[in-house]
């Protein structure tokens, strides 16, 4: 009678250890998961203005075709991020090195009255705003997946599940770096 | 001596008390939980008058429809007992209850509460679950259809920065990019709407575009964005459903009386089964809502008319006389519904609904990472007109209050752009526009908030010279919109166009008809249109939460706002404000107990009429007809004999 109460107790608590387990080892890996596909939004982004560049620079030619310099800039940095690889130090210097070289595209064009009233040029400058912006925003999305996911692995029952299936922080992205060299073209956001 | 930046830049709208995004984020998810707790809370104690009020409905008409078939094939003697049985011991449970009179055990009182509330409780889960049913496979469609909506246009700079502006929130967020659709009204507002984030649509208005600028913009779009990722259109669709619920309750109960409801009804049914094009089914679901927010409104509804028509034939008297009750059940049903809903449920959702504004103010934040663009742009939406043109019930899913919220207006916009304002304004006057008399453009050394406002005042007063025919005026506002170019930012805009000012001087028709809607769309008058106002009008607490105290809680987060400078009303004013709250706020009180008195007479009137018509019944089928009438024909038979012989 005893034993058998016991063993029920038992069997019970089992479950719920079994239950929680499960529930943590899913929402780990849901958070892991999350942490993987905010990582590749960026990437996503990144190609986006990889593509973005050769139009830009075609738009713009015709008004400053003596600053050849500033366009091949433009086109070198591009092609070199897009050959940077899977290596995340080398590739995010080779995408600092493009944010630069649009930016002063833009710089300079900033001289070209005819080019500045344009209403295409104002298109074209809205299209870089936003690319910057959603790599900063993916940027920060990322960071932000990574926080929780980080927090939720350290924090008390659950760190054991984590420790015992292998679960480690994540890095986050640090744009400081980033953000200095980039010089400031437009107004729309402050990092 | 006041400098320029000390003055105009930071005068604290509230004492700062700083609180980061995510603390603000985690107290609101908590109000949230607060509030829709009180909001179960608030249905059920609503639920109570209404099951008082169905419920003995319900019973009544069991017993009448029992009485019917008993007559023509009799029910077994059980059934009757068992009536019996019921109905003893809910007078013993009511004696209890009420006059505290008499001996109950648990077991009774659990039953006698059961046979009261179950019903009502049922019935109105029942319509509940229908209508979310109902409405769930409807879609945004109608809605946006009603509004008007259409697509933004990719060559337009404005709107190319508002689609960007939403995919950068949507990566942001790590949401799926919600459809941005605009409306050309003269409104600046715009809304979430939707079913779930998957079909989610971001609607705003095309004068929102041309009144903010990129980083206020971005910011409206960041509130929208986190408003469907934190789960709003899901509780708005919940909301909603509440309303519509009620309205079909109404709708039920008028069914056997007129048309208007019958058609409602039967648009519902006809709603309910057709599957068709998803476009059609949407608008469909649209209308049939609209039906149903139409049938809350205590107007004449057609059991009144039923009742009140003139010339009543004689089957209709008959009619009249058979389904008095139905009058007396409705209009406790109508009036528990207007009073509780206005008064309880209605608020709770609203204050709801209210936090829930409130975390996707924080939730903005934490995209954008600028307090100080949403903030900005709050200000910038409370001097503008922000009414929507036929959003129906959707209204109180926009982001700010389409009837507008002044309570940010006045507040001077920051140095960098007063000072400009002040600078174009003496380069106007320099270049070429004369000066008015009695103004004097070189005043003083500085700009500063007195000032600013004094050449506010100025510029006023030169339109309105220019307008009454004041050649000078004319030149200088020409020169003042010839120097201040198409700078949207300094505050001036909702001013009439200047071109329009000088053809309406000319007797333009067409410019004087743009001024006069301008006017009126920047201070409506009158009374909003029915429909207009949506669910707002079902909640003497509104839905939206005022500006003011949102920008409050943005300055928490680290906005830099500037106070209105509206002058707080006197010491007198305030004095006389708070004995008029003293005297009202007691009248309030006891005109809320009268009404619940008023309800508890409707639903006791209710239970006596109810009683009468079923002993009526009750007696009616327990007489043996046939004989009657046999020894009815007999009497008029002697009768007739009697006076033939007497002849």
């Amino acid at each position: 009678m005893d034993i058998s109460a016991l063993l029920i107790a038992v069997i019970v608590a089992v479950a719920l250890a079994l239950l929680f387990l499960l529930r943590v080892y899913n929402q780990l890996v849901a958070m892991r998961n999350n942490v993987r596909n905010a990582w590749s939004d960026i990437d996503v982004q990144l190609t986006f203005r990889h593509n973005l560049v050769p139009n830009l620079v075609e738009s713009v030619q015709g008004y400053m075709s003596h600053e050849r310099e500033t366009l091949e800039a433009v086109a070198r940095a591009r092609s070199a991020a897009m050959k940077a690889g899977a290596d995340v130090a080398i590739r995010t210097v080779a995408e600092m090195a493009l944010s630069g070289a649009v930016g002063n595209l833009f710089a300079v064009a900033e001289r070209y009255p005819e080019l500045k009233a344009s209403q295409n040029f104002l298109l074209l400058q809205e299209q870089l705003t936003t690319t910057e912006n959603r790599i900063a925003f993916a940027r920060q999305h990322y960071n932000e997946a990574v926080r929780k996911f980080n927090t939720s692995i350290a924090e008390f029952p659950r760190n054991f599940v984590a420790g015992a299936f292998g679960y480690c922080a994540e890095k986050m992205f640090a744009a400081e770096s980033q953000d200095q060299s980039t010089p400031q073209i437009t107004t729309s956001r402050k990092p | 001596m006041n400098t320029p930046e000390t003055t105009a830049t930071t005068r604290p709208f509230a004492p700062r008390d700083p609180e980061t995004f995510f603390k603000a984020q985690e107290r609101n998810r908590r109000a949230t939980r607060r509030m829709s707790a009180l909001c179960v809370f608030a249905a059920f104690l609503m639920g109570i008058p209404l099951t008082l009020v169905l419920t003995p409905f319900f019973y009544a008409i069991t017993m009448a429809t029992a009485e019917v078939v008993n007559y023509f094939s009799p029910l077994p003697p059980e059934f009757w007992q068992s009536a019996n049985n019921l109905a003893k011991l809910a007078y013993r449970v009511a004696d209890t209850v009420i006059n505290q009179r008499g001996v109950l055990d648990p077991q009774e009182l659990a039953i006698g509460a059961t046979l009261v509330l179950l019903p009502g409780i049922a019935l109105a889960l029942v319509l509940w679950v229908g209508t979310l049913l109902l409405f769930r496979h409807g879609g945004v469609g109608g809605t946006i259809a009603s509004l008007n909506a259409r697509e933004p246009n990719q060559a337009d700079l404005k709107e190319l920065q508002l689609a960007d502006a939403v995919q950068e929130m949507a990566i942001a967020a790590g949401l799926p990019a919600p459809k941005v659709m605009l409306i050309d009204s003269l409104g600046a507002n715009g809304a979430a709407i939707g079913t779930s984030p998957a079909d989610a649509h971001i609607v705003l208005s095309r004068r929102l575009l041309d009144d903010l600028n990129r980083d206020q913009l971005q910011a409206l779009v960041g509130h929208l964005v986190a408003s469907v990722g934190n789960g709003d259109l899901h509780i708005a669709f919940t909301v909603t459903s509440v309303f519509e619920t009620c309205g079909l309750i109404i709708t039920l109960i008028n069914a056997p009386f007129g048309k208007q409801s019958r058609s409602t009804l039967w648009r519902i049914i006809r709603y309910a089964f057709r599957r068709g094009p998803a476009d059609a089914e949407s608008a469909d679901a649209d209308e049939v809502a609209a039906l149903l927010a139409d049938m809350l409104d205590m107007n004449s509804t057609d059991i009144d008319r039923f009742f009140s028509s003139r010339k009543p034939g004689l089957i209709r008297k008959f009619l009249r006389l058979v389904s008095y009750p139905f009058l007396f059940t409705n209009l406790a049903v109508e009036l528990t519904l207007w009073f509780f809903l206005n008064v309880l449920l209605g608020p709770c959702m609203a204050l709801l609904w209210r936090t829930r504004r409130y975390l996707a103010d924080a939730g903005a934040v934490e995209l954008t990472r600028n307090p100080d663009a949403l903030a900005s742009a709050l200000q910038r939406l409370s001097e503008d007109s922000t009414v929507v043109a036929g959003g129906s019930w959707a209204t109180h899913l926009f982001v700010v209050n389409p009837s507008g919220d002044r309570s940010l207006r006045g507040s001077s916009p920051p140095a960098n752009q007063q000072r400009k304002a002040l600078e174009l304004w003496r380069a106007a006057a320099n270049a070429g526009g004369a000066v008015l008399p009695g103004i004097n453009p070189f005043s003083s050394a500085g700009p500063n908030p007195e000032e600013y406002v004094r050449v506010r005042k100025e510029i006023m007063s030169t339109v309105m010279a220019a307008v009454a025919g004041n050649v000078d005026a004319a030149a200088r506002m020409q020169a003042f919109a010839r120097v201040m170019g198409a700078d949207p930012a300094l505050g001036l805009h909702g001013m009439p166009n200047l071109n329009d000012i000088f053809l309406a001087q000319r007797g333009d028709r067409a410019a004087i008809a743009r001024i006069r809607m301008l006017q009126q769309t920047r201070y409506p008058q009158g009374q909003p249109k029915r429909g207009q106002t949506g669910l707002q009008t079902h909640s003497f607490v509104s839905f939206h939460p005022p500006l003011n105290k949102r920008a409050k809680r943005l300055q928490k987060m680290g906005a830099h706002l500037t106070a209105p400078t509206r002058k707080g009303s006197s010491a007198v004013a305030k004095i006389v404000i708070a004995l008029l709250y003293l005297i009202i706020g007691p009248l309030l009180a006891v005109a809320g107990v009268l009404m619940l008195v008023v309800i508890a007479m409707m639903i006791g009137l209710n239970l006596m009429v109810l009683t009468l018509w079923l002993a009526v019944i009750h007696w009616a089928f327990a007489q043996d007809w046939p004989k009657n009438i046999q020894a009815f024909v007999g009497f008029v038979q002697q009768l007739i004999a009697i006076f033939s012989k007497a002849r």
